[in-house]
C-alpha cells in the first residue's frame, strides 16, 4: 500500500505490506538506524519515537497506520551544522551512555519530559524515564544528565528571551 | 614489577568518542550494517518441548511460499557442521555434544530443530510457523532438585545421575577445625536463574567475499577470536579464511561471550549458497535461549570461635547447567568459580568443598556478569552476618576479625589462588565511615522499625577474580579460553597512532580508555591514537573482553608493544638528536631531550624516516614504526571492594527500597575514574535485579513461563539507587601496569549486601533470607510466617 | 518475531468501520492505539486476517461532556484523558487512574476504550470503568447497544463484543456531588509498571462529613476487576477515619481471591486487597475534592 510520512522534516512516499512495522521502516526502507528494536512488545521503549511531537514505541505501529504524520527520530534531534543538541551534549559529558543501544530511546523520552517540565527533580526524573529500560549504566548518570540538560534548556530559553526583548 | 608512571591520560576521567556517533545514532550494531540485495534471512524453528524425540519433519509448507529459499533440518545441517564441543577438559567431568540443529532429541525449550532461509525476515518467520514437526513427549527434569532424585530421567543416556560434573577437594584440617572449642553454623542459599538480558538481542551475519573463499562473519559477540576459532573448526574450513567483526554491541554482560549454534549456522550456510546470510534474534529467543547463570544452591557449614573467628568451611555447591554444555565456558565455570571464590578476603584456611553441576533440561547456562562470585559471596556473607547474630558481634566486627591484613599479604587462599595486593579492611573501615554505620547500628537498638519502615544495612565485604591469565582457565578445564591477549601498535607515516587490540567492547568505552593508555605508552597526543578491536583481520589473538580482564590483559599486551615502540622511537630520535636514548622523553607526539624541550622532532618527522621517506637509518635499524606484543596475565588478579546497601522494607506491600548505596572500591590503578564508576553503577543495578526481581523461571515441564520483558522484570530508573562511590588505587604488583579488573564487581558486590540489607531490616521478625529473587510476595511470607 | 500478514482498512468513518466489520467477522480487529494489540502481533499470540485502523476515523476521536457523563470515543488517546479538563472535572477517578496505564509514550498513542476492550486482568481503566458502572457502547453495522461495565468484561482478556461488533465509546458517569475524592493505587515486583494489584476508588463527603456513594474496586484479585462491596457499604454514611478506613481494608481481604502466579501468591495478593484498599482511601481523602 502507498504511504507517505514526514520524517525530520522531510516527505517520504513508499510502498509498503500493512504488516511492516514503523521500527523496521524507518530503519530499513529509510535507512534511519538510530531508532533500535530491544523487544517488540512495548517495554524496553529502544524503539521510542516522537509521532507528531509525542513518544510513541514504533515496534508497536504499523508503518501504514501512521500516514500523513510527522515523525522525529534521534537523526533528528542535532542541529543543521550536525552539532550535537543540549540532551545530547549533557548526556555526553555526564557519562549517561556506555553500548547506546537504548539511547536514542531515552532521548527523545526526555526531550518530550523536559518540555512539559523544565525543572525537574531527580526523584521527578526517575519517574518519567521509569518506562525506558538501559541495562548498561545504572540509571544514576542518566538522571544527573537530564538535570543538567534541564538547567543547559532554561539557559537557552533565557537567553532567546533576552536577544527577543 | 614495573608500574607505569603516572601521567598523562591514565587516571583522566576523559569524555568518550564513541558517544559522538552513539548519540546521534550512527552506531552500527548488527542489525544496522548494510545487506546485500540477496541475503538470505534466517528463522529458527524452535522447539515447544523440554525433552522429546523428534519423529517427523516436513519442510514442504514451508518451502512452498514465495520468497523462501531452503528449509533445513538437522540431518541436513548435520552434512555441514560438527555438533558444538566445548572441549572441557577436568577431572570429573563428562563432556557432551550439541548438536548444532537438534537431529533426533530435543532437550529443552527453545532447541533449533529447523533453519529457514528466505528473501526477508518476515517472510523467514511465516516459513518458520509452516514448518511442521512432530515429537514423542519425553519425561524431563527442570529444576536441579528434580534432577537428582534417583531414577530421574536422564537429560543425556550417558551422563548418569544428570551430573556432568562433579569435584571434591580438601585442604588444611578440616575435620580438626570443626572440633574442640568451637561452634558450627549450616546454611542453605539458593539463587535462581537469571541472564544478561542486553537491551539489544544477539545477531550474526556471514558475507562471502565477493572472490575466493572467504566469509566475513558480523556477530554480536565479546569473544571474536574464540568465535572465529571455534566456528571455523566446526564447519571444517580454514581459520584463515574467516575474518569476525563485531559491530557495536548493544550490551554484553557475558551473554555474549558465548559461541552459539547461530554463528556456525549462518557460515555455513553462507559457505554453501555463496550469499550472504543474516539472522536477528528476537526478545522472546533471547530469553529463551541465550546462556542462563546462576542457578546455583549453596549448603555451607562454618566452624569458629565464640570470638566471630572461622575456623574453618565446607562447601557443597550444585548448579545447573542446563542442557548442554555451552562454549567456552561451559558447565564447570559456575561450579569451580564459587568454590575458588568463596573464601573472599577471609582467612579461611581449613576448607573442603563438594561441587557438582547439574544437567536439566533448560537452557544452557554459560557466564554472566560475576558468575558464581554473586552467589557464592551472598553465601559467605550471609554466614558471617549469621554469625554475627548468633554471638551478638557486630557484622562488620565479624567481618574485621576474618580479614586477611596487609601484613599477611600477598596471600594465597585456600585453593592456591594468589592474592598479591588488597585493601580489605581499608575499604571496609571507608566504606563504613560514609554509610554512618555506627550511627544506623546505633539507631537500631530501638528496633528495625524507624520511620513506618524496616530498614536494614547489608555489608558485602569482596575479592573479586579478575584477568585470568592461561593457568587460570586451564585450571577450571577451560580448553577453549587461550588466556592471552594482544596488542599492535602502529606510528604511521603521517605520525599518528594506530593501535588494535584483542577486545570487543560492548559499552566499556574501550576506544577511548585504550587510547590513553597507547598515548601514554608511546608518549602521543590522545587526539593521534585510533583504537581498533574486534576485527580479528586486524586484531591479533587473544580472549575477547569477559570476566574483567581487558585492562589488566589487553593494558599488559599494549604496555609490552608500547615499551618496543616507544624504544625505537627513543632510538631514532636519538640518533638524530645525537645524545643517548635515556636522554628522550616522548609527550605530545614529540621526542625530545630531557630538560631541553625545544630540541626535539615530532612523531611525523620520525615516523616519515623510519618508513624510508627520508635519510637511511641507522645501522641495524629495520623500517617501519610498530610492535606486536601478547600477554599472558597471572593466572588471577584480585580486586576488592565494599559494598555497602541499606534499604528499607515497607510492613504492609513487603516492597524493598534502596535509600542509600556505597561502594568503596579497589580496582588498582585506574584508567579512566569515569568509565570504572559507570560499570560499577551498571553492575550494582544489575545486581539489584537479581535480589530483588529477575528470575527465569520454568515450570515442571520445563516451560519457561516468562520469556517476555512483561513478566521477566528488570529494574529500571524508579528501582536504582544514587550512588557513592570512593576509589581506592592498590596497584597489583604481578601484573604489568597495576591495573586490576572492575567490569563485573557492580553486580559481585549488590546481590549479597541488598540480601544481607534485607535480612537485617528483618532481623527483629527472625526471617531467615536466603535466596533470591526476594520478590515482595515472598518478603511478605518471612514477615507473617510462611502458610 | 515479527506478526503475520493481514488485510489492512482506514476507515474515515465509523459507519465505514462497521460494516468493514460487519463484511470480515471473526477475523477482524479494530487497531487503535495498538499498545495492547500489536505485541500479541509481534509475538503471533495472535494472527487477525484484517485490521481496521480507526485511527484516521475523527469522528471517534473525542472526549465529552455531556449533563451526567464523559462520553469517550474509541479513538480517543488515552493522554487526551490525561490532560482534559473535563476529565478532571467530571471524573477524577479516571484522572487519578490514567497516570498509571503503561508510559507517557503508550498513553500518547493507547486509547482509554483500547485498554478497556483488551480487558487484561491486570489492566487499570478497567477498574475505573467497574467501580462507576461505566457503560459501553457497542455499536454493529445496523445498530447499537448498550451494556454496563460488568456486563462487558467477561473473563480474562475476554468482553462480550459478538462478532461484527466494536466498542464504539464508553460512558463514565458525571459526579454529582460537591466534593467527591478519588485516588488509584497498585503494588507491584518493582516500582514500576505491570502491578501484581490495584485499587480504585471514590468517594463524596456529604455536608455533614459523611461518606457516600463509595467506589472500590480492584484488579489483581480475579479474572475480572471485582468490586468490595462489603467494605463499600461500611463505609457508607461513615465519617472517614483511620479506623473505618483499616476496617474496609480487612473485609476487602476477607472477602477476596486473587491467585498464585509467577510474580506473587494468592496470600499476598489476599493481604494486598487491604493494604490497597486503606491506601486509596487515605490517598483519595487526601486529594482536595472537587469545585
Amino acid at each position: 500500500m502507498q504511504l507517505q510520512l514526514s520524517v525530520n522534516g522531510k516527505t517520504y512516499s513508499r510502498m509498503v505490506e500493512p504488516r511492516y512495522l514503523l521500527a523496521d521502516f524507518l530503519r530499513h526502507e529509510l535507512g534511519l538506524k538510530g531508532t533500535h528494536i530491544g523487544c517488540e512488545h512495548g517495554v524496553c521503549g529502544a524503539c521510542t519515537v516522537l509521532i507528531n511531537g509525542r513518544t510513541a514505541r514504533s515496534c508497536l505501529h504499523f508503518a501504514i497506520d501512521v500516514a500523513g504524520a510527522e515523525l522525529t527520530t534521534v537523526e533528528g534531534l542535532v542541529d543543521e551544522n550536525d552539532q550535537l543538541d543540549p540532551v545530547q551534549q549533557a548526556f555526553r559529558q555526564h557519562h549517561a551512555l556506555q553500548c547506546g543501544f537504548c539511547t536514542p530511546g531515552f532521548l527523545l523520552t526526555v526531550h518530550e519530559f523536559l518540555g512539559r517540565n523544565p525543572d525537574p527533580t531527580p526523584a521527578q526524573i526517575r519517574e518519567a524515564l521509569t518506562n525506558n529500560i538501559c541495562r548498561c549504566t545504572g540509571y544514576a548518570n542518566i538522571v544527573k544528565a537530564v538535570s543538567a540538560a534541564a538547567a543547559a534548556l532554561r539557559a537557552n530559553a533565557g537567553t532567546r528571551q533576552a536577544e527577543a526583548s | 614489577m614495573t608500574a607505569v608512571p603516572r601521567s598523562g591520560y591514565i587516571g583522566r576521567s576523559v569524555h568518550r568518542r564513541e558517544d559522538e556517533y552513539l548519540l546521534r545514532g550512527k552506531g552500527q550494531f548488527l542489525d544496522d550494517l548494510p545487506e546485500p540485495r540477496d541475503t538470505l534471512h534466517v528463522a529458527l524453528v524452535l522447539s515447544p518441548h523440554a525433552h522429546a524425540r523428534i519423529t517427523r519433519i516436513d519442510v514442504s509448507a514451508a518451502m512452498a511460499l514465495e520468497g523462501v529459499v531452503a528449509v533445513l533440518t538437522g540431518a541436513e545441517m548435520a552434512k555441514l557442521v560438527k555438533p558444538m564441543d566445548s572441549g572441557t577438559t577436568i577431572d570429573g567431568y563428562i563432556n557432551s555434544l550439541r548438536p548444532v540443529v537438534a537431529t533426533d532429541k530435543v532437550r529443552f525449550v527453545g532447541e533449533y530443530v529447523a533453519v529457514v532461509l528466505a528473501d526477508h525476515p518476515y517472510v523467514a518467520h511465516d516459513a518458520a510457523e509452516l514448518v511442521e514437526v512432530e515429537y514423542d513427549s519425553l519425561p524431563s527434569v527442570a529444576h536441579i532438585e528434580q534432577a537428582v532424585v534417583p531414577d530421574a530421567p536422564l537429560v543425556h543416556d550417558h551422563i548418569p545421575g544428570n551430573v556432568s560434573f562433579r569435584s571434591e577437594f580438601s585442604t588444611g584440617d578440616v575435620a580438626g577445625a570443626f572440633s574442640g572449642d568451637v561452634l558450627t553454623l549450616k546454611e542453605s542459599f539458593r539463587s535462581g536463574w537469571v541472564g544478561g538480558v542486553p537491551i539489544e538481542p544477539r545477531g550474526c551475519f556471514a558475507l562471502p567475499e565477493h572472490v575466493g573463499d572467504a566469509i566475513t562473519l558480523y556477530t554480536s559477540t565479546q569473544i571474536p577470536h574464540i568465535v572465529r576459532t571455534g566456528v571455523a573448526d566446526h564447519v571444517n574450513m580454514p581459520e584463515s579464511l574467516l575474518r569476525v567483526v563485531v559491530p557495536e554491541v548493544g550490551g554484553g554482560f557475558g551473554t555474549k561471550a558465548n559461541v552459539y549454534p547461530e554463528e556456525i549456522i549462518v557460515v555455513a550456510l553462507a559457505r554453501k549458497f555463496r550469499r550472504a546470510v543474516k539472522w536477528v534474534q528476537d526478545r522472546r529467543e533471547e530469553l529463551l535461549n541465550n546462556i542462563h547463570a546462576r542457578n546455583h544452591i549453596y549448603h555451607v557449614e562454618a566452624a569458629f570461635t565464640r570470638d566471630g573467628v572461622i575456623t574453618g568451611l565446607k562447601l557443597e555447591l550444585l548448579t545447573n547447567g542446563g542442557a548442554y554444555t555451552s562454549f567456552p565456558f561451559g558447565c564447570t565455570l559456575e561450579a569451580t568459580g564459587g568454590a575458588r571464590m568463596i573464601m573472599g578476603p577471609y582467612r579461611i584456611r581449613n576448607y573442603a568443598y563438594r561441587i557438582a553441576c547439574v544437567v536439566t533440561n533448560t537452557c544452557p547456562a554459560g557466564a554472566y556478569r560475576g558468575v558464581a562470585q554473586p552467589s557464592c559471596f551472598m553465601a559467605m556473607e550471609g554466614m558471617l552476618d549469621r554469625i554475627g547474630r548468633l554471638l551478638g558481634i557486630d557484622p562488620a566486627e565479624v567481618r574485621r576479625r576474618n580479614l586477611v591484613q596487609p601484613s599477611e599479604m600477598p596471600w594465597v587462599n585456600a585453593v592456591g589462588v594468589r592474592y598479591d595486593t588488597g585493601s580489605y579492611a581499608q575499604c571496609l573501615e571507608r566504606a563504613l565511615e560514609i554509610s554512618g554505620y555506627a550511627a544506623i547500628r546505633a539507631r537500631q537498638s530501638g528496633g528495625r522499625l524507624v520511620d513506618g519502615k524496616y530498614r536494614g544495612i547489608g555489608i558485602c565485604c569482596f575479592t573479586e577474580s579478575t584477568g585470568t591469565g592461561a593457568p587460570g582457565w586451564r585450571a577450571r578445564g577451560l580448553a577453549r579460553v587461550p588466556g592471552i591477549d594482544s596488542a599492535m601498535i602502529r606510528i604511521d607515516p603521517t605520525g599518528k597512532v594506530f593501535a588494535t587490540i584483542s577486545q570487543a567492547g560492548s559499552g566499556q568505552g574501550h576506544l577511548t580508555t585504550f587510547a590513553q593508555l597507547v598515548a601514554d605508552q608511546v608518549g602521543a597526543r590522545l587526539e593521534d591514537v585510533t583504537i581498533v578491536e574486534g576485527d580479528t583481520a586486524l586484531s591479533p589473538y587473544g580472549s575477547g573482553t569477559v570476566a574483567s580482564r581487558s585492562a589488566i590483559a589487553a593494558g599488559g599486551a599494549v604496555i609490552k608493544a608500547g615499551r618496543q615502540v616507544a624504544a625505537k622511537i627513543r632510538r631514532l630520535a636519538a640518533d638524530r638528536l645525537e645524545v643517548s636514548p635515556d636522554d628522550i622523553l616522548l609527550s605530545d607526539g614529540r621526542a625530545h631531550v630531557a630538560g631541553v624541550p625545544e630540541l626535539g622532532i615530532d612523531f611525523r618527522q620520525l615516523a616519515r624516516w623510519a618508513y624510508g621517506f627520508d635519510a637511511p637509518l641507522p645501522e641495524g635499524e629495520q623500517h617501519g614504526l610498530e610492535a606486536s606484543d601478547v600477554y599472558d596475565p597471572p593466572m588471577v588478579t584480585i580486586a576488592n571492594a565494599v559494598h555497602i546497601a541499606m534499604v528499607a522494607v515497607d510492613p504492609q506491600d513487603a516492597t524493598v527500597t534502596i535509600e542509600k548505596y556505597v561502594v568503596v572500591h579497589d580496582c588498582g590503578r585506574v584508567i579512566n575514574p569515569m568509565i570504572v564508576d559507570g560499570q560499577i553503577h551498571g553492575g550494582v543495578v544489575q545486581g539489584i535485579g537479581g535480589a530483588l526481581m529477575e528470575e527465569f523461571v520454568y515450570d515442571d515441564e520445563g516451560q519457561m513461563v516468562n520469556a517476555s520483558l512483561l513478566d521477566y522484570l528488570l529494574p529500571t530508573s524508579m528501582d536504582a539507587p544514587d550512588f557513592v562511590i570512593e576509589h581506592i588505587e592498590t596497584p597489583t604488583t604481578d601484573a604489568l601496569g597495576g591495573f586490576k579488573g572492575v567490569g563485573e564487581a557492580g553486580v559481585i558486590g549488590a546481590i549479597p549486601a541488598v540480601v544481607n540489607a534485607v535480612a537485617d531490616a528483618l532481623a527483629d521478625r527472625a526471617a531467615n533470607v536466603n535466596q533470591i529473587p526476594l520478590r515482595p510476595s515472598y518478603i511478605y511470607r518471612l514477615l507473617h510466617g510462611a502458610s | 518475531m515479527k506478526p503475520a500478514p493481514f488485510r489492512y482498512f482506514a476507515p474515515a468513518t465509523l459507519a465505514g468501520a462497521l460494516d468493514l466489520l460487519a463484511e470480515h467477522g471473526e477475523e477482524a480487529r479494530i487497531l487503535a492505539g495498538g499498545q495492547s494489540l500489536v505485541p500479541l502481533m509481534n509475538l503471533r499470540v495472535l494472527k487477525p486476517a484484517s485490521l481496521i485502523s480507526i485511527n484516521h476515523c475523527p469522528e471517534l476521536d473525542y472526549i465529552r461532556a455531556t449533563p451526567d457523563a464523559i462520553v469517550i470515543g474509541a479513538a480517543a488517546r488515552q493522554a487526551a484523558g490525561e490532560e482534559s479538563a473535563e476529565v478532571a472535572r467530571h471524573c477524577p477517578l479516571l484522572a487519578a487512574t490514567l497516570p498509571f496505564v503503561g508510559g507517557a509514550a503508550n498513553r500518547n498513542r493507547g486509547t482509554i476504550c483500547g485498554s478497556l476492550a483488551h480487558a487484561d486482568p491486570l489492566a487499570e481503566l478497567p477498574a475505573c470503568a467497574i467501580a462507576l458502572e461505566a457503560e459501553f457502547v457497542l455499536a454493529r453495522a445496523g445498530g447499537r447497544r448498550t451494556v454496563p461495565a460488568r456486563q462487558f468484561f467477561v473473563a480474562e482478556l475476554t468482553n462480550c463484543l459478538d462478532s461484527g461488533e466494536m466498542l464504539e465509546a464508553v460512558r463514565f458517569p458525571s459526579v454529582r456531588d460537591a466534593d467527591v475524592r478519588a485516588a488509584f493505587v497498585e503494588v507491584g515486583n518493582r516500582k514500576h509498571g505491570f502491578a501484581v494489584a490495584g485499587v480504585a476508588v471514590q468517594f463524596a463527603l456529604d455536608a455533614a462529613g459523611r461518606c457516600a456513594d463509595v467506589r472500590i474496586a480492584g484488579i489483581g484479585f480475579g479474572p475480572v476487576p471485582r468490586r468490595f462491596t462489603s467494605s463499600e457499604d461500611l463505609l457508607a454514611g461513615a465519617r472517614p477515619s483511620e479506623a473505618v478506613f483499616l476496617e474496609a481494608g480487612k473485609l476487602a481481604s476477607g472477602e477476596s481471591g486473587g491467585g498464585s502466579d509467577i510474580h506473587a501468591d494468592a496470600a499476598y495478593r489476599k493481604a494486598m486487597a487491604g493494604v490497597l484498599v486503606e491506601r486509596a482511601l487515605r490517598k483519595a481523602l487526601s486529594t482536595s475534592g472537587r469545585a
